[in-house]
């Protein structure tokens, strides 16, 4: 079909759909990415202790478990690296507390021996985001920074899918399990995404289309867990509108 | 399994159809949380064709609405890119980009950028059902001009928007295998506006919007009515045949009189109806058996097992593809929209 009227003129369009990279070295970046930089180090970290204590609440599975833990461990060393490439010192206090609600949240399930809402929270939750992130970082991140984050990407996709079979094959038992900690934790997540809008925007990171990006990758997990379109259109809806 | 993607008319339908769903967060939300929400498999359904074969397919929704332009752009953009990746996950054989969908994905030139997130798209698996929605439109001009009483072959047709990928396609054939007089051709692109008329030769001359439409017996949209230009309908010619096949469609809303007939272009009718819901979001008359012609397509392709990118680019449409979804649109029992509740006027002159 056609239309002359409302959609800009062709060659005017396609040229302002690629984002011009932003300065690395300019001051307002680096302030930025001081603070994105240490969520992400964290982030790893916080992955990385989650696995861990996983493999304790899943002692058939620990070996696994612990084996997502070490290449957390190797992504956050590949992070720390992104940093000093850019001269750029991780906020870790800040990263500390924007994670804290979630960090909180997990431990009082791993203390109830809850293993859906763990999986849920991270090897679902997080790990759905953070590929979302690492996928609209990677157009637009320096060039030392994108070799890493792809070579993260691929095994995030490894993680999330780890959870997603676990809570497959135990649907039937946690299914209210995972709403309810849907309903707990999927607003944590529209909370820390605007409180880091700004900074994310700074590095060409649009708020909108992290949390598209991360919907689909959440949605599309959590059908494959068993859930159907409504449920996951009602699931998605309670946290982020 | 085939794939039709589309999207909602306008914000105020998307909130209305989000309602009736049930879905009270979407019907209550602003543009913004459209404009974060990925695509939705919103129904399955089966279509028999009237050869018997029986098929499955699936309506995505992809939440790109017409208000996210032309300030939205990269959203717009986004939001065909993800619903195209939603579909080939799915593992469907043929997807159909209906609506303004297809028309990002050119003006954006949206081939360019093959990887979204993990998923390299391969085009093969889609269609912009441009060929048979081509087909459709010459057919409605053939079967519902001579019902006016306009005789075709002394009859002038206007084509506004005629470099585009359909309008391109809609002239050759007019002039080929219909035999109008002359082809009036109405576009912005001056440069390949002469271009075309090169390629038609006598038959065809280059004309204003305003000047083109007063002179012509029948006018072919397939763009839409600037909402900055107004035409004076007392200065179209009776009996006059408009073929509305631009999008949205509501040249109707705007050009109405007596003897000017407004047909909505594009349109097929299926042979029974068929168990969905998804044209009411389109807004159909006869929603369980009326669709866009772009999406018979990929209906059809599923149909005869044609598993390719069957239209794709631009103007890339031959008068032998046109002829051969023709054929298998009529073999599966779709039929081109016509003029309805007229009683058929024997064809005298046109001029």
């Amino acid at each position: 079909m056609s239309n002359s009227t409302t959609v800009p003129h062709p060659l005017a369009s396609s040229a302002d759909l690629v984002t011009p990279l932003p300065d690395f070295t300019s001051a307002t970046y680096k302030d930025a990415y001081s603070r994105i930089n240490g969520i992400v180090i964290e982030g790893e970290q916080e992955a990385h202790d989650n696995y861990q204590a996983l493999a304790r609440l899943l002692p058939e599975q620990a070996e696994n478990l612990v084996q997502l833990a070490r290449m957390e461990m190797k992504h956050k060393r590949g992070f720390q690296a992104c940093g000093r490439n850019l001269k750029v010192e991780p906020d870790m206090d800040f990263a500390k507390r924007f994670f804290e609600p979630l960090r909180n949240n997990f431990q009082v399930a791993r203390g109830e021996g809850k293993v859906a809402t763990c999986l849920l929270i991270q090897a679902i939750l997080i790990e759905a985001f953070s590929i979302a992130a690492y996928h609209i970082y990677i157009p637009v991140a320096d060039p030392f920074a994108r070799k890493v984050t792809e070579g993260v990407v691929k095994d995030e996709y490894l993680h999330l899918n780890y959870g997603q079979e676990w809570l497959k094959a135990h649907f039937d038992q946690v299914k209210e399990e995972i709403m309810a900690a849907n309903k707990a934790n999927l607003p944590l997540i529209k909370t820390m995404l605007d409180e880091v809008e700004k900074d994310a925007g700074q590095l060409q990171m649009e708020k909108e289309s992290l949390i598209e990006d991360f919907l689909i990758g959440y949605q599309e997990a959590l059908s494959d867990v068993g859930f159907t379109t409504r449920e996951l259109i009602r699931m998605s809806a309670q946290g982020l509108s | 399994m085939f794939g039709l993607i589309g999207h909602s008319t306008s914000f105020s339908v998307a909130k209305k159809r989000a309602e009736q769903l049930g879905y009270m967060e979407h019907a209550k939300g602003d543009l913004d949380t459209w404009c974060s929400t990925p695509p939705q498999l919103l129904e399955t359904f089966t279509v028999q064709s009237r050869t018997g074969k029986e098929i499955s397919g699936a309506y995505i929704d992809s939440c790109f609405l017409p208000e996210m332009l032309p300030s939205r752009f990269k959203t717009a953009a986004r939001k065909v890119q993800n619903a195209m990746a939603y579909a080939q996950k799915q593992g469907f054989s043929i997807t159909a980009l209906g609506g303004f969908t297809s028309i990002i994905f050119e003006n954006f030139d949206l081939a360019r950028f093959q990887k979204v997130r993990s998923t390299l798209l391969e085009w093969k698996r889609f269609t912009t059902g441009n060929t048979h929605t081509a087909w459709i439109i010459c057919r409605q001009v053939e079967e519902n001009a001579p019902r006016l009483g306009i005789a075709l072959e002394k009859a002038r047709v206007a084509v506004v928007g005629a470099t585009g990928d359909i309008g391109t396609a809609v002239c050759h054939w007019l002039q080929q295998r219909t035999g109008v007089q002359q082809l009036l051709l109405v576009a912005r692109h001056r440069g390949r506006l002469e271009v075309l008329q090169q390629e038609l030769g006598d038959g065809s001359q280059i004309l204003p919007l305003e000047q083109a439409v007063p002179e012509a017996d029948v006018v072919v949209w397939v763009a839409s009515l600037p909402k900055t230009v107004e035409l004076n309908t007392s200065n179209l010619r009776r009996p006059c045949l408009m073929v509305d096949g631009g999008y949205p469609k509501n040249l109707d809303t705007r050009l109405h009189g007596p003897d000017l007939h407004v047909l909505k272009g594009g349109i097929v009718e299926f042979w029974r109806d068929i168990g969905w819901h998804m044209m009411q979001i389109a807004e159909m008359e006869r929603p369980n058996h009326q669709m866009f012609a772009c999406f018979a397509e990929a209906m059809l392709l599923e149909f005869e097992g044609w598993h390719t990118n069957f239209s794709w680019g631009r103007n890339n449409i031959s008068l032998a593809a046109m002829e051969q979804i023709g054929q298998a649109s009529v073999r599966h029992g779709f039929q081109a929209l016509g003029l309805r509740d007229l009683v058929t006027t024997p064809v005298l002159s046109a001029s």
